[in-house]
């Protein structure tokens, strides 16, 4: 790596030091990070972009506690998640990490209040606390009047916000989000980058956005580009979004 | 705490819907094969379970009531010097042969040589005052109404048992036995029946009423044993009944074929189950990936999991339940012999709940591809 190794300071909510994973299929052992170091700030937006194949879901998935690196250091929130167990890994995503996936995966059974209480059951909140929470969450998003409306009912762009708020309810200071936009028309999209980059500014939150959707890079704070497993560019995009107030879509 | 399980079967219910069927034919072919049983097999105990007496005196080891051996005479004063004994009454049993006045040929029957007062203990529910009287005419005997076609007579015929005439007095119902036709008549009938000499001066069985029927047990304890009336044995009637029962279940077979079929049921339905139990978690399996992502532990997601195979097998046992209740009383309306206790259906239902949560532990094991990197693309 090229950079120099970043010092850590208050606002660093990820560290990555000389990361290295590799998959073996059948013979091949084909290397999908390579000796990587990083830091990622709180507050920020960052996005990671490139092809798919360059390790970017590979590098979330290590950061965000779901994979373990072959190699190297992963400190999350000064906790160095390569000595947690598997149920230590857990604990600490209950208690830190959000997560929005490509696919909604929202339960069909469920609407969207009971969507974003269920893992803040988990939690241990009283009911009533984890009512107010989740209320409060799908306002952020716009969906305060939708809130007893199942998956089947709900456009695309408002399944990714009630999954963005079922992250955002835990109060996490760690909000990871793969692909959030891939399955999404331009409207939709652009108003779920927003809600993200507004989650970072105002909560304080480490949003971290894996995409290769190249809408994205001019809402970011920071773009890191990759390929093949290795971080090509980390900049600031010249002009900053400014989060829309509004959540108008097209469904 | 949103309850996903239930909510989800709710929604989802059409997914289920067979595991919940599965659960509910198990119980019910549980239910009416024990029933079936217990009830066919029942009636081998008819003679005690048709009778009032508490306590039942015969020859020590007999298996079944239609087995019994006689017994010395003297055993009755031994029950009647028992200060908790209110009656004694003796049984007379005689195995023979009946010819009709039809072409019948041979009929193997069971002569039941009773006590004809009004008050008399055996057959006290099948035989009302009137028609237990009419036994006292010189050889009359009852059969049931069920019996008269393979017997060949109708009442007021004459037949022939042992060589002796006897004449079909009257009718009743609940006298049908196992193994052979039973005829009821006095002891003074049956006794010019019994055409074996050893069994002068000896009786098949004496019944006893006690004064207070809870102490059954504890008096035919104090009662068996005594050595000076020749070798006897005291069992309570319910006892005896159970006994006689069994001896028929497990002698005939029918034990071994329903505990076979109970395996047979228990595996289908089991199969059926977990297979859509399994469709269901594989269905989620990204939501509970998910879940699994946010931190929500594999422990709770597991419960998820037996948390709908519980409400599976509780619709089903419901369901079997009213279809088992449907299905015997239409049964007794058409004189079919079913008996469900308690007990038995309780060990149905209970084999039914725990069908359905057998397939919860195997549907449990679908959650390890509920690996959250996968959603990692």
């Amino acid at each position: 790596m090229s950079q120099p190794l970043p010092s850590a300071n208050a606002s660093t909510s990820l560290q990555v030091r000389h990361v290295r994973k590799s998959f073996v299929s059948g013979q091949v052992r084909s290397t999908v990070l390579h000796d990587l170091t990083l830091d990622i700030r709180a507050g920020e937006l960052t996005l990671i972009s490139g092809p798919s194949g360059c390790g970017k879901s590979t590098l979330l998935a290590i950061l965000s506690g779901l994979q373990r690196a072959d190699d190297g250091q992963v400190i999350a929130l000064g906790q160095d998640l390569g000595v947690l167990g598997a149920r230590a890994l857990e604990r600490f995503r209950l208690r830190h990490t959000g997560f929005v996936f490509q696919g909604f995966n929202l339960f069909p059974a469920l609407n969207a209040l009971e969507q974003v209480e269920l893992p803040l059951s988990y939690l241990g909140l009283a009911p009533a606390e984890a009512r107010r929470r989740a209320m409060a969450s799908l306002e952020e998003v716009g969906l305060g009047p939708r809130t007893s409306l199942r998956p089947s009912e709900l456009s695309g762009g408002e399944k990714q916000r009630v999954a963005i708020a079922r992250a955002l309810a835990k109060q996490p200071d760690l909000l990871f989000a793969d692909e959030p936009t891939s399955a999404l028309d331009a409207a939709n999209g652009q108003t779920i980058i927003d809600i993200l980059h507004r989650i970072a500014r105002t909560h304080g939150t480490t949003v971290l956005c894996v995409s290769h959707d190249p809408r994205l890079v001019g809402h970011a704070d920071r773009v890191l580009a990759m390929e093949d497993g290795r971080i090509l560019s980390d900049r600031v995009p010249p002009s900053p979004s400014t989060p829309a107030t509004g959540f108008e879509e097209t469904p | 705490m949103v309850a996903l399980a239930r909510k989800t079967l709710v929604y989802e219910w059409r997914r289920f819907l067979p595991a919940i069927l599965a659960v509910c034919f198990a119980g019910l072919l549980q239910l009416l094969q024990a029933a079936l049983v217990l009830g066919i097999f029942g009636s081998a105990s008819v003679y005690i379970t048709g009778s009032s007496a508490d306590l039942w005196a015969g020859y020590p080891g007999t298996q079944s009531v239609n087995l019994g051996r006689s017994i010395d005479a003297g055993v009755e004063m031994r029950l009647r010097m028992d200060p908790a004994v209110a009656a004694v009454e003796p049984f007379h049993w005689v195995d023979a042969d009946w010819r009709g006045p039809n072409d019948t040929g041979g009929v193997s029957v069971f002569v039941s040589g009773i006590n004809t007062r009004p008050d008399g203990m055996l057959f006290a529910q099948a035989l009302p005052p009137a028609l237990r009287a009419r036994l006292n005419e010189p050889d009359a005997v009852i059969v049931d109404r069920a019996d008269l076609d393979s017997l060949g007579v109708g009442i007021g015929d004459s037949a022939v048992i042992n060589g002796h005439r006897v004449r079909v007095v009257g009718v009743s119902s609940g006298l049908r036995a196992l193994g052979g036709v039973n005829v009821v008549a006095s002891l003074a009938t049956a006794a010019t029946l019994d055409t074996d000499p050893s069994n002068a001066n000896r009786m098949t069985y004496f019944v006893a009423r006690l004064h207070d029927p809870g102490q059954a047990r504890r008096v035919a304890v104090r009662l068996r044993g005594d050595r000076a009336f020749g070798n006897y044995d005291v069992w309570t009637a319910k006892s005896f009944a159970r006994r006689s029962r069994l001896y028929w279940i497990f002698d005939t077979g029918a034990g071994a074929g329903v505990l076979f079929l109970a395996g047979i049921v228990f595996l289908v339905g089991a199969a059926i189950t977990s297979q859509t139990l399994m469709a269901a978690v594989i269905g989620s399996v990204r939501e509970y990936a998910t879940l699994n992502a946010l931190g929500v532990g594999v422990g709770a997601l597991r419960r998820v999991v037996m948390e709908q195979a519980f409400w599976v097998g509780l619709l089903g046992l419901v369901g079997s339940a009213v279809l088992g209740a449907v299905a015997m009383a239409f049964a007794r309306s058409r004189n079919v012999p079913v008996a469900l206790g308690p007990w038995t259906t309780l060990a149905c239902l209970s084999l039914c709940m725990g069908l359905a949560i057998v397939s919860g532990l195997a549907a449990m094991r679908s959650l390890h591809r509920a690996d959250p990197a996968t959603l990692l693309r």
